[in-house]
């Protein structure tokens, strides 16, 4: 067994959810066996661009298949988004843990994201308004720089319609004014409209790291303890194993011992924003 | 205590000869220039088993700085894996204690939870035959990272020698090792006095050491303070980000993966190299660079040798080879930087508490 050789995958279907970020649902082109959980991820690659970590945007397998949202931003990302329907990309993983969900059951559910950032977000959401009596209250605090960054918004606003969860969402520059439930303003702002106790909720925050940081401090500053605050960090990464060495977050790498980490057991390295 | 034997410098010569015919043997060899560079042998009498250290240590046998690793069909995505080079049964000799600990210590990197496929093959199918030293190096301090100057090790390594002046003691470090030995013609068994004699040495090495690190401690005061000057003074003043210090440091493990296309676009090799957190590239994503700051850069390095590592894997990233700062442009000495923050918390101008 090489643990770098990659599998291949089939695209099955491609959404364009903004202007440079793309759903692309996948399957294993040659019927192998695969399973994930919400919060890990797969390195993506195509020959001659190389690959790099892409998380899940669905929450589970569906007929085998499961979708990543990426991004345009650089020449790998570029090139999977052109992809079609049909087009062979390949394929390593499921590599890294999950969002621990376990945990907050029976707690209130704050999730936090911020740009594509919401991607990783996604399948817990889904997770936690289909299983609403396992947990307290559910906030889902998004943030992005403009509304059309702002990822799933109509899923996410269908989903919530007339239920428990509260969905708040904020942009760093409004377009629309008529849209009174989509505010202005930092994502930190959306916490002070949380109305219940710190202590008893657990946070899932994903997005840029001074944005975590933010968010992640405020809480603190708010009674919530650290470690109930938990952040999906993101490092340059070219094996997924641990052996690369790039992903190294001190003693962490992301790649195995996260991508998600608990805010004071990762706080307590250098290099990083957080 | 494991079965030993004596075999005289003339005998040990013929014992090489020997096992020329089936392994290809690596060795220390002097070139022309004064270095010297493991490199297969072609007679025992190459063999300059007389040396401190080298530039590479033995781990480019078995992690290369360059490795294939597969070849891509553009069209259809089929991978290949290519073989690493066939190491044809090699038997490195001569391997510094310290060099041996560092293989071990990449062992659990390499074959930890998930283990390299390349790196399994090639260590596998390397023999090694640890030459203790008795004499410590100018730059070395593997005594006090518990890497020498004699074989610390229990296993993970073939055969054990000792140089005792008209003779070596040779002792087994494993079944294959001992398949080793067994084609040594004038080989005989060890008596107590060759342990006493060895033990006499292995003292006398220890006591040759005039290079120091307390350990003790050391991981957690180094990550209690982070935020020390000393790596953002030595950076600036010093530090010229040349990687030397990784390139050379034989528990290095960290590699790059790059893409090369055929210039008719049909086929895409894979290969790895190693790479350096040392480089600007290493930390760098998409809108930014975790460790943009040479002192980002030095701190890594330190920290991960002589602290994260330690947590990682259960033991120091550093075998006190001296390496580092002996291929240093300009000398950087990390034990200097680890004994600032010592000393400066000896005068109580370093944390001991939580880094916030």
């Amino acid at each position: 067994m090489n643990p770098l050789e990659p599998r291949r995958a089939l695209v099955r279907e491609k959404i364009q959810e903004n202007r440079e970020t793309y759903s692309l649902t996948l399957s294993l082109a040659d019927h192998d066996h695969f399973s994930y959980r919400p919060g890990q991820f797969n390195m993506l690659g195509l020959p001659g661009m190389g690959e790099a970590p892409f998380s899940f945007s669905s929450l589970h397998l569906e007929r085998g298949r499961f979708t990543h949202t990426i991004r345009e931003a650089g020449s790998l990302t570029r090139s999977i988004c052109q992809l079609a329907a049909g087009d062979i990309l390949s394929i390593r993983g499921p590599y890294g843990n999950e969002w621990p969900l376990e945990k907050a059951k029976g707690r209130h559910l704050i999730i936090v994201g911020g740009g594509i950032g919401i991607a990783p977000l996604r399948p817990v959401i889904r997770h936690a308004l289909g299983n609403g009596e396992e947990y307290g209250r559910l906030y889902f605090l998004l943030g992005a720089r403009t509304e059309d960054d702002l990822l799933f918004r109509e899923e996410f606003e269908k989903l919530t319609a007339g239920r428990d969860g509260t969905l708040l969402m904020t942009v760093d520059r409004g377009e629309k004014k008529e849209l009174s439930h989509i505010r202005e303003g930092l994502v930190t702002a959306l916490l002070d409209e949380i109305d219940v106790d710190p202590e008893e909720s657990i946070t899932f925050t994903c997005g840029p790291e001074l944005m975590m940081r933010f968010v992640a401090r405020q809480l603190i500053q708010m009674g919530q303890d650290p470690y109930d605050i938990f952040v999906s960090m993101e490092r340059r990464m070219k094996c997924g194993i641990a052996h690369c060495g790039h992903c190294q977050i001190g003693a962490m790498y992301v790649c195995k011992d996260g991508p998600i980490f608990p805010y004071g057991d990762i706080k307590r390295f250098a290099d990083t924003m957080l | 205590m494991s079965t030993g034997y004596i075999l005289a410098n003339d005998a040990f010569r013929d014992w090489l000869n020997i096992l020329r015919n089936e392994f290809t043997v690596i060795g220390p060899v002097l070139k022309k220039r004064g270095p010297i560079v493991f490199e297969e042998i072609q007679d025992a009498g190459d063999l300059h088993l007389d040396y401190c250290s080298t530039m590479l240590g033995p781990r480019k046998f078995i992690y290369p700085p360059t490795q294939r690793l597969f070849r891509i069909d553009n069209q259809n995505h089929r991978v290949t894996t290519i073989e690493p080079a066939d190491a044809g049964n090699a038997v490195i000799f001569a391997v510094r204690p310290c060099d041996m600990q560092a293989i071990s210590v990449l062992d659990r990197t390499f074959l930890g939870d998930i283990e390299d496929f390349y790196y399994r093959k090639l260590r596998e199918e390397t023999l090694t035959v640890v030459l203790n030293c008795n004499r410590a190096c100018d730059a070395g301090f593997c005594e006090s990272m518990g890497a020498g100057p004699f074989l610390r090790l229990e296993d993970g390594y073939d055969l054990e020698m000792t140089s005792m002046g008209e003779n070596y003691l040779i002792e087994i470090g494993s079944r294959r090792g001992e398949g080793l030995i067994e084609k040594a013609v004038h080989r005989k068994e060890a008596a107590s006095g060759d342990y006493e004699t060895k033990d006499d040495l292995q003292r006398k090495a220890i006591a040759s050491f005039t290079k120091h690190l307390e350990t003790a401690g050391l991981p957690e005061l180094l990550m209690r303070n982070l935020d020390h000057p000393v790596y953002r003074e030595t950076a600036e003043a010093r530090c010229l980000g040349c990687t030397n210090c990784t390139m050379v440091c034989p528990t290095c493990y960290c590699y790059d993966i790059e893409d090369d296309m055929s210039f008719d676009l049909t086929v895409t090799e894979r290969r790895r190299h190693w790479d350096s957190c040392q480089e600007l590239h290493f930390a760098r994503v998409h809108g930014g660079n975790f460790r943009s700051s040479r002192e980002a850069r030095l701190r890594q390095f330190v920290t991960h040798k002589l602290a994260t590592w330690v947590e990682q894997y259960g033991c120091f990233g550093c075998v006190g080879c001296g390496r580092c700062m002996t291929w240093c442009p300009t000398g950087i000495d990390l034990t200097e930087m680890a004994k600032r923050i010592q000393q400066d918390f000896e005068t109580g101008r370093a944390r001991w508490w939580a880094y916030s």
